[in-house]
């Protein structure tokens, strides 16, 4: 880990309508690390996930995301930044049900020109680390949850992200699924260098994180 | 766009594509159907004036002499002057123009209806040169007659015999089979034009009503410009006074009644009508479908996916949903025209084009030209159906495109 910022939110705020969830927030992420965002349900740590990974726009503040500022880009910029800088995993997976495991691993290189044997080649490479690669050309009907997620993973990692931004990535799964995947999390972190911000109000999986902030009625509390 | 993915989503999710290819499809088969009905029924309009080379045809109605003896004219065809033919003939639009003479002779032995013919001229009733079924067709030149066949075995004339008209004798050179031929301009007997002509200028009766000159005729088969005909129509009968029967493919188009044969505007309403509905069902299947799929393209934006390259895919979709909407809307109307083919039309020829006396026995009879309705799908038509569901598929996807844009990742991939 290098003490660079990544991803730095300043003052950043949101509101819908009169309802303020996100109150003058302040946080970074150095390259590298591994940060746990901890709260209750609804202190507004999705919120300020969608904030930080530029899903959505803040009402007030900025954030710069590998050295860019992206507060004011427009939504399209902002589609294609994400493509090369971050990758997603998601509470409920989010895969494509119409399509295969390696298929849904490809999904961000799919509007991009390269062949479709690159794409699969990228893909299978991933799947494979995430001892996935029997289950290449299943359909996500057909995997568990914890295999759903190891693809959700590899997804996020086709692109070579700097940083991952996880929202409760355990929280549909069993403990003992939960653990192989925070495991592969922790992996990504120690092993490649992956800086990661994942929410969770469990503060049993924050342990592991290089560093922990909590939450608590849209303000940063520690 | 990514095909695999394209083909994946239409083929798993099986009823919402059903449901999008079936609505639309009926829709462009409602279309082709109605258009390929309309120009049936144009094309069957045509047929009885068609069968004699002509595209109108002309008459005057008039008087009958009170005493129905030798040669007369029927009511619904007097005198037209030889100088109004050629007013006739030099309207624009005119191709070309068959001349013929109508007579009712009644003999003292028998009733004859008399057509004086042009032999060599392919518009009007010389075209009844193919149904010849015994002996040879009339001569240019030379007075002889023919004879319709049913009408020779009812009094026993045979080809080589002679029959006396109105005091002129014809020798019979063949026999005619008209049960086959166009139901106006047929008759018993037929003659040159010129002795037709020449029995018709020699009866006291006949001029008695309607004064007749050698060159003047009082049946006009015309051969004209299609775009023109309806202009055609409205000149005829400023030359020949507004009780002169001008019939047009559109005036058997009218006999018909057909809801299809009523107009063109109709069935534009109707494809305009069925266009809509088609557009709407399209509409509304894949606006269901986006609104199905939001989460989906929440996550396609989530991991990179542009709006252009959300719509790109859908718009992909769309338009081959409705392709294949526009080819199965075809295939149904392949069907459905080709039942209808099988369906029976029957013109009705107006009273005053039918040449029977209708005083006689089975003479006011209606006669109908029968046929099979020559209903089919023109390339044109077939081509047009599967550019426009294409069109639909395009507009559909780009409208909807603006529905995408709206789909934010963060509201809609908001854990549960």
């Amino acid at each position: 880990m290098n003490n660079s910022k990544i991803l730095s939110g300043s003052d950043l705020s949101k509101k819908y309508g009169e309802l303020e969830v996100v109150k003058g927030v302040s946080i970074y992420v150095a390259a590298g690390e591994f940060v746990c965002l901890v709260g209750k349900s609804g202190c507004g740590k999705t919120t300020l996930l969608s904030l930080l990974s530029g899903l959505e726009h803040p009402t007030k503040g900025k954030v710069v995301l590998s050295g860019k500022e992206i507060t004011d880009t427009s939504e399209d910029d902002l589609a294609l930044f994400r493509r090369e800088n971050v990758g997603f995993i998601f509470q409920s997976f989010n895969l494509i049900p119409t399509l295969s495991a390696w298929e849904n691993v490809a999904l961000p290189l799919f509007p991009v020109k390269i062949s479709n044997e690159e794409r699969r080649r990228r893909a299978t490479e991933l799947l494979e680390q995430m001892e996935l690669g029997h289950r290449m050309e299943h359909l996500p009907s057909a995997l568990s949850g914890g295999e759903k997620q190891r693809v959700a993973i590899a997804r996020a990692l086709i692109n070579k992200p700097k940083i991952l931004f996880a929202d409760e990535p355990t929280g549909n799964l069993d403990s003992a699924t939960g653990d192989a995947i925070m495991e592969i999390l922790n992996r990504l972190h120690t092993k490649e260098g992956v800086a990661i911000l994942m929410v969770t109000h469990e503060a049993e999986l924050a342990k592991t994180a290089d560093r922990l902030v909590r939450m608590h009625d849209g303000e940063i509390a520690s | 766009m990514n095909v695999g993915y394209l083909v994946r989503e239409l083929y798993y999710q099986k009823r919402r594509t059903l449901t999008a290819i079936l609505g639309l499809s009926i829709g462009i088969a409602l279309l082709v159907i109605l258009n390929a009905l309309s120009m049936a029924y144009r094309q069957a309009a045509h047929a009885p004036l068609k069968e004699i080379g002509a595209d109108i045809t002309v008459q005057r109605p008039g008087d009958v002499p009170k005493d129905l003896a030798g040669a007369v004219f029927p009511c619904s065809a007097v005198t037209i002057r030889k100088e109004e033919v050629e007013k006739i003939r030099s309207l624009p639009g005119i191709k070309g123009m068959g001349k013929a003479v109508l007579l009712w002779v009644f003999d003292t032995k028998q009733a004859w209806i008399v057509l004086g013919i042009e032999q060599n001229n392919t518009i009007g009733p010389a075209v009844l040169r193919s149904a010849v079924a015994e002996g040879k067709f009339l001569e240019d030149g030379k007075s002889e007659s023919l004879v319709e066949m049913s009408y020779a075995r009812q009094f026993g004339i045979k080809v080589g015999d002679t029959v006396s008209v109105n005091g002129s004798r014809f020798p019979v050179v063949g026999l005619l089979d008209a049960s086959q031929a166009a139901k106006i301009a047929v008759a018993n007997l037929y003659l040159s034009l010129a002795d037709a002509e020449g029995i018709a200028a020699s009866s006291k009766n006949l001029q008695s009503v309607s004064p007749f000159a050698l060159g003047d005729v009082n049946l006009l088969f015309i051969k004209a410009d299609q775009e023109k005909i309806t202009d055609l129509a409205a000149s005829l009968k400023g030359i020949l006074g507004k009780k002169a029967t001008v019939a047009t493919p559109d005036s058997f188009l009218k006999l018909l009644g057909s809801l299809f044969a009523l107009s063109d505007k109709f069935t534009l309403a109707a494809s305009l009508i069925a266009i809509i509905v088609a557009v709407l069902i399209a509409f509304k299947t894949m606006a269901g479908n986006i609104a199905e799929r939001a989460r989906e393209i929440g996550v396609l934006k989530a991991v990179g996916w542009t709006n252009r390259n959300v719509v790109a895919q859908l718009l992909a979709e769309s338009i081959i949903q409705c392709f294949l909407a526009g080819l199965l809307g075809l295939l149904i109307a392949l069907v459905v025209t080709f039942g209808l083919s099988f369906m029976k039309v029957n013109i009705p020829i107006p009273w005053d084009m039918a040449p029977n006396p209708h005083f006689l026995p089975g003479g006011g009879d209606q006669i109908y030209k029968t046929l099979r309705l020559p209903v089919h799908i023109p390339w044109t038509l077939a081509s047009f159906a599967v550019l426009l569901s294409i069109v639909i598929g395009g507009l559909t996807g780009a409208l909807l495109g603006r529905h995408v844009a709206k789909i934010k990742p963060s509201e809609v991939l908001r854990h549960e």
